[in-house]
């Protein structure tokens, strides 16, 4: 019970920060929006016959640009949630000197970062809604009452992204100046889980390495059950991947933040910049 | 020894030191690899999904873009947005570093040319952009193929040789706000946002609404990109797109003076309210 109450605290602290801070806010939801979904919408209807995005239809079954592409952001927002809210965090506290006396709180450790997930999924949730609205006000967003269904799908990513933030945190700590790692296995972990296109469109020897990622399977049923797409597998399957993945990742996660963090007290860097 | 000659020694030693900070942190050389290759190359494999290889979604994109080249168009696009971002962050990242580290009021007293304390740091970032356009060149050759004309390449020169006064006199816009506002990295993101979206970097500006397609025709990086496309990937000579230079250079020579009139009515006001010396 002590521990939820930390990490809510730890949530609730961090939220109250970035509501100082009006036009990081706003940076939120509009470099999203400026980067990732307007052209991407506006590059793929550019390839429309007749209004009707043809080529999407013969890939994945749908001519549902729009939807495609905000679904693809829905997981490109979790993907981002978890390097940057939620394993970079700990850098940050680094920057800020405070990473020390937050260790030496008698909180575990896990606790830190999930308090770090619960804000990072408030975040995610408000920007996801505020993008939907977007979307359906301007870029024609269509989606069936189905996405419901995906929902199981949905919650076991978030487990699992969990399990991938605990490992990119005992990496941060490891290598302290994250800032272009982040940046550059954000991108990629979502390019390869499919989020701008279809990862049958990945050259080759990248395809297995898809497979290997959780968010690969949850993306997959989140476009089948939203816009109706075909799916890369038989459903039931894309959920025996999920599950597997996720077991996978969760303890190896959990094992290499206890790793480094070990290492980090051995060696006394916990307070070094 | 005049000041012009003193000034460019000025501007020669910032290039300089600049340069020696940068190679100390070699970690960022990776990124000159990474981004020019990955970011446009997930976008043209988008564009192949978007287009199914289907013909008629390949005359579609042409109709609309002037080429049919997916991968030359996204792949010039994307240069385009890495020199954007360059000289939106360049001058203003250097007055906001010296501003930091608490050396903008000693620099400001020095008897050099402010101009040196805004377009010396980002100088020294041409070799890094030169670089990146090699590597996002040879990208585009040895992933998908297109191979860029060495004439058109000549040309493309010509026009960047015209489009750096445009592009500098904006960043040195930007920059001033530093002396206004200190931390303006928000308001940078949000004006890079409007060039990207629209300046026709990464789709056609055919795709923009009618009143977004009006902006998009008074800012420079529209004319810069459509240009450098019409000569890589068209095969248009420099007379085609005179017409396109020329308004270039009058925007630039009106960003230019609006630039300077901003930078001093800023800096007196730094001056006079202590700006200059604050965190």
């Amino acid at each position: 019970m002590n521990e939820l109450r930390a990490a809510l605290a730890i949530a609730r602290k961090d939220l109250r920060t970035l509501s100082r801070y009006k036009w990081s806010m706003f940076g939120m939801v509009f470099t999203p929006l400026y980067q990732g979904v307007i052209p991407a919408f506006l590059f793929g209807t550019a390839f429309a016959v007749g209004g009707r995005v043809v080529g999407l239809e013969s890939a994945i079954g749908t001519e549902n640009l729009s939807g495609f592409i905000f679904m693809g952001g829905v997981m490109a927002g979790l993907i981002a949630t978890t390097f940057w809210f939620i394993a970079m965090s700990l850098r940050w506290e680094m920057d800020m000197g405070t990473l020390e006396p937050t260790w030496l709180t008698p909180t575990r450790h896990d606790t830190i970062l999930i308090g770090r997930t619960i804000y990072g999924l408030a975040i995610f949730i408000a920007g996801q809604i505020i993008l939907f609205a977007v979307g359906l006000a301007f870029f024609d967003l269509r989606f069936s009452g189905d996405i419901i269904l995906a929902l199981p799908a949905m919650l076991v990513a978030v487990l699992a992204m969990l399990g991938v933030a605990f490992l990119l945190a005992g990496i941060v700590l490891v290598i302290r100046e994250a800032n272009f790692f982040i940046d550059c296995t954000n991108f990629l972990f979502g390019v390869v889980s499919g989020v701008s296109f279809p990862i049958t469109f990945l050259p080759g020897v990248i395809q297995p390495l898809a497979l290997l990622l959780p968010t690969t399977y949850a993306m997959d049923l989140l476009r089948q059950q939203a816009i109706g797409a075909r799916p890369l597998f038989d459903p039931a399957l894309e959920y025996l991947g999920l599950a597997l993945t996720t077991l996978l990742i969760l303890p190896f996660g959990r094992w290499v933040f206890a790793r480094a963090e070990h290492s980090m007290r051995v060696r006394g860097t916990l307070g070094q910049y | 020894m005049t000041t012009l000659a003193a000034d460019l020694r000025a501007f020669a030693a910032a290039v300089r030191k600049e340069l020696r900070t940068v190679r100390r942190y070699p970690t960022q050389w990776m990124g000159l690899i990474f981004w020019p290759v990955l970011l446009p190359a997930s976008y043209v494999l988008m564009g192949q999904a978007f287009s199914g290889s289907d013909a008629r979604s390949i005359a579609a994109f042409a109709e609309r873009s002037g080429t049919a080249e997916v991968a030359g168009f996204v792949f010039v696009g994307f240069a385009m947005y890495m020199w954007l971002s360059t000289i939106l962050w360049g001058p203003g990242t250097a007055l906001r570093t010296e501003q930091m580290r608490g050396s903008l009021e000693a620099v400001f007293l020095t008897p050099t040319s402010r101009l040196v304390a805004l377009f010396g740091p980002p100088a020294a970032a041409l070799p890094t952009l030169v670089i990146t356009f090699v590597v996002m060149g040879a990208a585009m050759w040895l992933i998908f193929g297109v191979a860029l004309p060495l004439d058109g390449v000549l040309r493309s020169l010509v026009v960047v040789a015209f489009a750096l006064p445009a592009l500098y006199a904006i960043g040195a816009l930007f920059a001033a706000g530093v002396l206004r506002f200190g931390e303006i990295g928000p308001i940078v993101q949000l004006i890079r946002g409007v060039f990207v979206l629209t300046c026709g970097i990464t789709f056609p500006v055919l795709m923009l609404p009618g009143w977004a397609q009006t902006l998009a025709w008074v800012l420079p990086p529209t004319y810069i990109v459509q240009d450098i496309r019409a000569v890589l990937l068209r095969g248009l000579g420099l007379g085609d797109i005179a017409g396109d230079i020329a308004i270039t250079v009058g925007l630039s020579a009106l960003l230019a003076a609006f630039a300077i009139a901003t930078f001093r009515v800023l800096e007196r006001s730094a001056r006079r309210n202590g700006m200059l010396g604050r965190y």
